[in-house]
């Protein structure tokens, strides 16, 4: 059995709020009133409380969690930026940080200037600096601004040079905070492919970050915390379960006060009537919702909206009368059941499912039910987008160039 | 046994950041030579600038004896006591001035106060290429015991960092120690033996005066680069007071090390 290569243990981080005295002048007359003013100590509150895992050396473990949840303290601590108050934090091996990867930049100084610099804050020396130099200009994609002073770099040529630095640390451990927000859609790509790369090569990974599909791609495990406190951990998509669950903002979204039906149970089911957490593209399957009316409303539509969990992204919705159900009539005490019959014609990834009731008439809610079920579409083929269009490529030849060359000399 | 833990993580945290001893003091010179002229004017210009003044004062208006010419005398203190206080100068600010990298970054803070002497060094370099001009005007020749001057230097870098750990670990905690510092550097000048010989001051001040461990240092200086003689008993207290200043704090600064990121 391998030593883990990250140990959290029973770790607390207290931080304190308010003014604090930063002057010797304060000082002074604050030690010599601290006796009449004991009430007024400072406000203290936890950061993290009582986080413990462990990561095993080649493992990626991701940590989610909304904001205020205590992932980048977590990862401070981790990093040895601070100590915890109680309890330890060991990390086995050389760490590589992925977090504010520009901090170490002189504005007058030139890329290549900074790229040696970078490079050792970060712990490298300078033959291991000297012989990934070129790597290091090229991955960055900025190489005719290298002897540039960064000050006149935009904010995001600095993040691209940051991050190609520490990619290229070759750490045992690596840490990577919210990095991928910076550069376009092609750099982010790179950076989650180095990321994969290193994975393959046996580096630890722990990646905090709101992408949760970047997470559940590239984490097979994953924390989640909350208010400072660990909520659930194992495997990713059980996960965001967890968070998705746990950040829900129950009925709130229309400003619904008084819903008038509950939900009493829902599912989701394949063909087979077994529970569908996941599913291939095309498949078959049912959502089916009962609920109890709790008092009497006419007009009842059903709705079934359909969201991509990563972003929110709005992918279907459908209401219960274009299906060709008329609006009907509930009385206090009934019990409803509802039922969808969907084809998942969705791209690989994982969705969440929400149900409402509405009087279309006068435009008001009965009730709404945010994340009623959830599934994840797999897929082997890669493509990208939403939907699964179920694609064929055919290539012909049909001329060759001699074809072409006496086409031309006809005329 | 706590001490010897810390002294093992303070020295494998250096070996650990190999090539950060070199980068952020050769950051410190390019920025600063960058600008010529600043550069060379705090290396040159003013250690001589203070010679020029104080030897009017100590030449026509009130003259001493220093054994050797005034000028000699002056700029050989005034160029070693300003290596001391420029590396202070740039060290108080050290922690405080690259706080981005200190909240964001885990890499051992020392380098900071570190190069802030180291760059200070350079300039003493610099400055005492003038000195050795300085001698060979005033015909002032040197004596086998110019071979003891790297331990006098190694003294005063010892205390010089010691000193700048502690200041710019207090400046992070407390932000008026900067001011505090500038008022107490002052006056501290004139406590050592840098424009005169501290001897002259007689009574309980001057006893107080001896217990400075710069004006042995300053002293050892000339001894061995004007007077050609050894430096006495006074200088080996006061390697020991820079040795131990110089331990004192690092450990110190290397237990508070992990509060900076929260109190910067």
């Amino acid at each position: 059995m391998p030593q883990p290569a990250v140990i959290f243990d029973g770790v607390w981080k207290k931080f304190r709020m308010g003014e604090r005295h930063d002057s010797l002048r304060d000082l002074i007359p604050s030690l010599l009133k601290r006796r009449d003013t004991a009430a007024l100590a400072d406000q203290e509150f936890w950061a993290v409380q009582d986080v413990s895992f462990e990561v095993q050396p080649g493992e990626a473990l991701g940590i989610i969690g909304p904001n205020g949840a205590g992932k980048s303290t977590a990862l401070k601590l981790l990093t040895r930026i601070l100590k915890p108050t109680r309890g330890t934090c060991l990390v086995r091996g050389r760490v590589g940080a992925l977090i504010e990867v520009a901090a170490g930049f002189h504005p007058d100084l030139t890329g290549r200037e900074n790229i040696f610099l970078q490079g050792a804050i970060m712990g490298m020396t300078r033959p291991e600096i000297t012989r990934k130099l070129d790597e290091i200009i090229d991955f960055s994609g900025i190489a005719p601004f290298i002897n540039t002073q960064v000050k006149r770099y935009s904010s995001g040529m600095q993040a691209r040079l940051g991050f190609s630095v520490a990619a290229h640390l070759n750490p045992d451990v690596l840490f990577v905070d919210e990095v991928l927000s910076v550069g376009d859609m092609n750099f982010q790509a790179k950076c989650l492919e180095r990321m994969h790369t290193q994975l393959k090569a046996g580096v630890t990974l722990i990646f905090v970050s709101h992408n949760l599909q970047a997470v559940t791609s590239l984490c097979n495990r994953a924390l989640v915390m909350g208010k400072g406190a660990k909520l659930f951990d194992g495997p990713s998509e059980e996960a965001l379960d967890v968070y998705i669950k746990a950040s829900q903002t129950s009925s709130q979204k229309y400003g619904l006060t008084q819903p008038r039906f509950t939900l009493l149970s829902s599912e989701f089911v394949r063909d087979d009537g077994r529970p569908a957490l996941t599913l291939t593209p095309h498949a078959p399957c049912t959502l089916r919702a009962t609920f109890e009316c709790l008092e009497s409303a006419d007009h009842c539509q059903f709705g079934v909206e359909l969201e991509r969990t990563r972003d929110l992204l709005y992918c279907y919705g459908v209401t219960s009368d274009s299906l060709g159900q008329p609006f009907i009539t509930c009385h206090k005490g009934e019990i409803v059941t509802v039922e969808f019959a969907l084809t998942a014609h969705l791209a690989r990834g994982h969705y969440r499912m929400n149900l409402n009731i509405r009087n279309p008439i006068h435009a008001q809610f009965y009730m709404s039910a945010e994340n009623v079920a959830h599934f994840t579409i797999e897929d082997q083929r890669t493509y990208a987008g939403v939907a699964e269009l179920n694609p064929r490529c055919d290539i012909f030849k049909t001329a060759t160039s001699e074809h072409v060359s006496t086409a031309v000399e006809v005329p | 046994m706590r001490l010897r833990t810390d002294a093992r993580e303070m020295m494998l945290e250096q070996f650990d950041y190999p090539e950060l001893i070199y980068q952020t003091p050769a950051r410190d010179l390019i920025l600063r030579y960058k600008q010529t002229i600043m550069g060379f004017r705090r290396a040159i210009f003013m250690p001589l600038l203070n010679t020029a003044v104080f030897s009017v004062i100590f030449m026509r208006v009130a003259p001493i004896d220093t054994g050797v010419p005034y000028p000699l005398f002056a700029y050989c203190g005034l160029l070693t006591w300003n290596f001391f206080s420029s590396s202070l100068k740039f060290a108080v600010t050290s922690l405080t001035g690259n706080s981005t990298l200190v909240t964001k970054v885990y890499f051992p803070r020392e380098v900071f106060p570190f190069s802030a002497v180291i760059v200070s060094l350079v300039d003493l370099a610099v400055g005492s290429m003038v000195l050795v001009g300085l001698m060979v005007w005033y015909h002032v020749g040197v004596s086998p015991a110019l071979l003891f001057l790297p331990v006098v230097v190694l003294v005063q870098v010892a205390f010089t960092l010691g000193i700048a750990l502690l200041l710019a670990m207090g400046n992070l905690f407390f932000r008026d120690v900067k001011y505090l510092f500038e008022v107490v550097v002052t006056v501290w000048m004139f406590a050592t033996s840098v424009v005169y010989p501290v001897e002259m001051v007689g009574g309980k001040l001057g006893t107080l005066m001896r217990l400075n461990p710069m004006t042995p240092i300053i002293e050892g200086y000339r001894d061995v680069i004007l007077y050609g003689r050894l430096p006495g008993l006074s200088f080996l207290g006061a390697a020991i007071v820079a040795l131990v200043t110089f331990a004192f704090g690092w450990v110190l600064f290397h237990r508070a090390e992990f509060q900076f990121a929260e109190n910067i």
